[in-house]
């Protein structure tokens, strides 16, 4: 018997009829015509199931047996009147397979991609509504209203979060301690607060680390890589730099971030999942976003660190001597993906500022600019 | 069985791994390429698998949830918990650093960590909900000899319960746990249906105390003998570290115990409950998982992996470190392109852990629990008819919104 060959005969099968729960021996034979599968029942009545309605229960784990169900604008969820015909006889089965083509055919309810749409619509609005509109929003109110207090202890948590991403593992202390170094950056620390008067005071530091890169924490912290003070050939580009970062203290732009993403954190895990790496993804994004929120902070933290170059008598051409350098190394990267504003093109405003400047003095001395360079040896 | 006479019914599960294993991997990847949209559907087909792999007297159970109402109820749970985890966390932060300012002394530190874990508490009622919810529609999509299972509403009623159960079990060091699972399981078994039959679960939650012993067993070696020893030896004058010295292995010892007891607890009160279950009054259940095969399948399944995913972990390292050297040489951005190349290493990673967790530890543990069942009285059944289509409300979107929920 080839499997394609209508079975001889009528062949036994169990018909279940969806409204008991008893089991029917039955025996079933297409029509002369094949439109029709007649179900003959126990007590001799026959039903006949049409074949273009004839489909198949999927996803099992036997290929031999074969479910079927009538397609049926039922409400529930499967599209399927309840009853069922499980065929186990292998020819027939395979007749099934192959002659009825309508079996696997799904048959999605009119309205459904409506549905869907509508659903997701609504679903990414509320979320976006939430991350990008109320969240930041309370962020914005809380870290005004924050106490200084307060604020100091979340940037001392920040700070020792840093430590341990940025340093080798070994717990080794990563502040740079020389002591003509300390003095040094003190006397450049009174000379850019005493300009900000941002209402806290600021306090820098060096981290003993090879990244090019300087940030500020909660609470008036400003940190300096090491490899940001060897790469600088001024302490006026060091001074440009740092003038940036008082400028995200005095807009409180760590406490923000540091709120928003207490908030955002839980959602975007909850909506990427937790299986397979979804909190990496999460991760990801949550990056991305916080990015193109500090992006307009970015802009306002310049406006206030030229104006504080300004009222200090710094020049600006440090500032954008140190933008031009670092241009090289993060142009290349799609701006989406940077944190910071095409360096080049603040280059090109802090060097318009730097024209427009009166007579400036260098941030440091020769002296405390070397003993800066040195403040981790 | 074939002929509906005889009274008793042996379930069989008939799943093999190959197959399982194919649509496991299958699932992750589509996972993966749709950022994790894909997992609802993936999670209904390793559902339809698992159910038509039961065996009961030769039909089996088929299951008729769909992937698309379970992406839409996760929407819907998103939209709600997104407003209400959003608000609860920045809010809870926000109060956390503002009343506990830089904490100086111990109990200030513990205020502060305290603050912040009451996150968790926010969320634990919504996880009980989830779970009860996620019961019910797995009930509502399964049916039997074409007859829907279903359950009850009330899935507040649950958390309610559920919470007040669980502060008494604490609070009584875990005293009256049977009762907590005795109760809970009641409350749940009592509201599920199949067709227009209830669920009766029957029992006292003493009966559960034989299940408690090796967890009985294991705390007194911990917290009575190991403690007695070191007291004993110090009344006689011996130095701490040999009183310390002694205790300490009996205390190892009782904590292993305990650890064995709460597995042997788990499956002998699964044991009891559904030895007293019943349906149309004349159908009664019989389930004798065994304690030491299950952690036999575990402690199987652990080698078998572990093996596997190392030689995996170890060609993939191989490939991925070539590729990264490669694309340096050649001058590409090799911090990008590693970092991606190893986001993707680690999603194969997973990906593949997952699929062999699913066919060397939950197939064969559900294929020993489904192998021991034996249902009395099946011919009861040719009494129950259809019950009404439960649209189920989220779809169990909240227990996947929360990652709520059992290994399938």
């Amino acid at each position: 018997m080839t499997g394609a060959a209508a079975p001889s005969g009528p062949v036994a099968a169990t018909y279940l009829d969806g409204v008991s729960a008893a089991r029917q021996a039955v025996t079933i034979e297409p029509s002369g015509d094949l439109r029709r599968l007649a179900i003959t029942l126990a007590d001799g009545s026959v039903i006949h199931w049409p074949f273009d309605r004839l489909r198949e229960i999927t996803g099992g784990a036997d290929a031999k047996r074969l479910t079927l169900a009538l397609s049926a604008a039922e409400e529930d969820e499967t599209g399927r009147d309840a009853a069922r015909l499980v065929v186990t006889d292998p020819a027939a089965v395979a007749w099934f397979r192959q002659k009825v083509t309508t079996l696997d055919t799904r048959d999605l309810r009119a309205g459904t991609g409506r549905r869907v749409a509508l659903w997701l619509g609504g679903a990414a609005a509320a979320v976006a509504l939430m991350l990008f509109v109320i969240l930041p929003a309370m962020a914005d109110y809380m870290a005004a209203h924050l106490p200084v207090e307060a604020e100091t202890a979340l940037g001392a948590t920040v700070m020792k979060q840093v430590e341990a991403m940025v340093g080798d593992g070994s717990g080794r202390d990563l502040v740079c301690r020389n002591p003509q170094g300390l003095a040094a950056l003190t006397r450049l620390q009174d000379r850019l607060a005493a300009g900000a008067g941002v209402g806290q005071p600021i306090t820098l530091s060096v981290f003993d680390s090879e990244m090019v890169n300087a940030f500020a924490a909660p609470g008036g912290q400003v940190v300096i890589f090491r490899g940001l003070l060897d790469e600088a050939t001024s302490a006026d580009e060091v001074a440009g730099v740092l003038a940036h970062e008082i400028g995200h203290v005095a807009a409180r732009d760590p406490t923000r971030i540091a709120l928003r993403s207490a908030g955002s954190a839980g959602i975007l895990a909850l909506i990427l999942g937790d299986v397979s790496g979804g909190t990496t993804v999460a991760l990801a994004g949550e990056y991305l976003m916080r990015n193109s929120y500090t992006r307009d902070a970015e802009a306002a933290a310049d406006g206030f660190g030229l104006g504080l170059l300004a009222s200090t008598g710094i020049s600006s051409a440090g500032m954008a001597d140190f933008f031009e350098k670092i241009a090289k190394d993060t142009d290349s990267m799609p701006e989406m993906m940077s944190s910071h504003p095409l360096s080049l093109a603040r280059a090109q405003a802090a060097r318009s500022h730097a024209a427009g400047q009166g007579p400036t003095e260098p941030a440091l001395t020769d002296a405390d600019w070397q003993a800066l360079k040195a403040i981790c040896n | 069985m074939t002929e509906t006479s005889s009274s008793a019914v042996s379930a069989r599960y008939t799943g093999l791994k190959g197959p399982l294993f194919r649509l496991a991997i299958v699932n992750g990847l589509l996972t993966i390429l749709t950022l994790g949209i894909y997992r609802f559907w993936a999670k209904t087909r390793v559902r339809k698998f698992i159910w038509s792999s039961i065996d009961l007297g030769g039909d089996r159970p088929e299951y008729t949830g769909t992937g698309l109402e379970k992406f839409l109820g996760f929407l819907v749970a998103v939209v709600v918990l997104a407003v209400y985890l959003g608000l609860i966390q920045i809010l809870l932060f926000y109060f956390g650093l503002y009343y506990v300012v830089a904490p100086k002394t111990e109990t200030e530190m513990i205020m502060q960590v305290a603050v912040f874990y009451i996150s968790l508490f926010a969320v634990l009622p919504l996880i009980l909900f989830a779970r009860y919810r996620s019961r019910r529609y797995l009930m509502a999509r399964t049916r039997f000899l074409g007859i829907r299972f279903g359950m009850e509403k009330p899935a507040w009623g649950y958390v309610w319960r559920a919470l007040a159960h669980g502060a008494l079990t604490v609070v009584t060091l875990g005293i009256l746990l049977p009762r907590q699972t005795f109760w809970l399981e009641k409350y749940k078994t009592d509201r599920s249906w199949y067709g227009d039959q209830r669920f009766v679960q029957g029992g006292r939650w003493t009966g559960l105390y034989r299940a408690m012993r090796h967890l009985f067993i294991g705390a007194a070696l911990l917290f009575v003998a190991a403690p007695a020893i070191a007291i004993v030896m110090a009344a006689q004058g011996k130095t701490g570290e040999t009183a310390a010295f002694a205790a300490i292995p009996v205390a190892l010892i009782g904590f292993n115990w305990a650890l064995f007891g709460y597995l042997y607890y788990r499956v002998h009160s699964f044991r009891y409950l559904t030895a007293h279950k019943s349906l149309v009054g004349a159908m009664a259940f019989r389930a004798e998982p065994r304690t030491g095969r299950i952690i036999g399948i575990y402690l199987l399944g652990v080698l078998i992996i572990g093996a596997i995913v190392g030689v995996a972990f170890a060609v993939a390292f191989g490939v991925a470190a070539a590729t990264i050297a490669s694309a340096g040489s050649t001058g590409a951005m090799p911090d990008i392109l590693g970092v991606v190349v190893m986001a993707l290493f680690y999603l194969g990673v997973l990906t593949l852990a997952g699929a062999l967790i699913l066919v060397f530890i939950v197939q064969p543990v559900l294929a020993h629990i489904v192998g021991t069942l034996t249902i009395f009285n099946p011919e009861a059944l040719a009494e129950v008819r259809q019950r009404a289509y439960d649209a189920g409300a989220d779809a169990e979107g909240f227990a996947d919104a929360l990652d709520v929920g059992g290994a399938i």
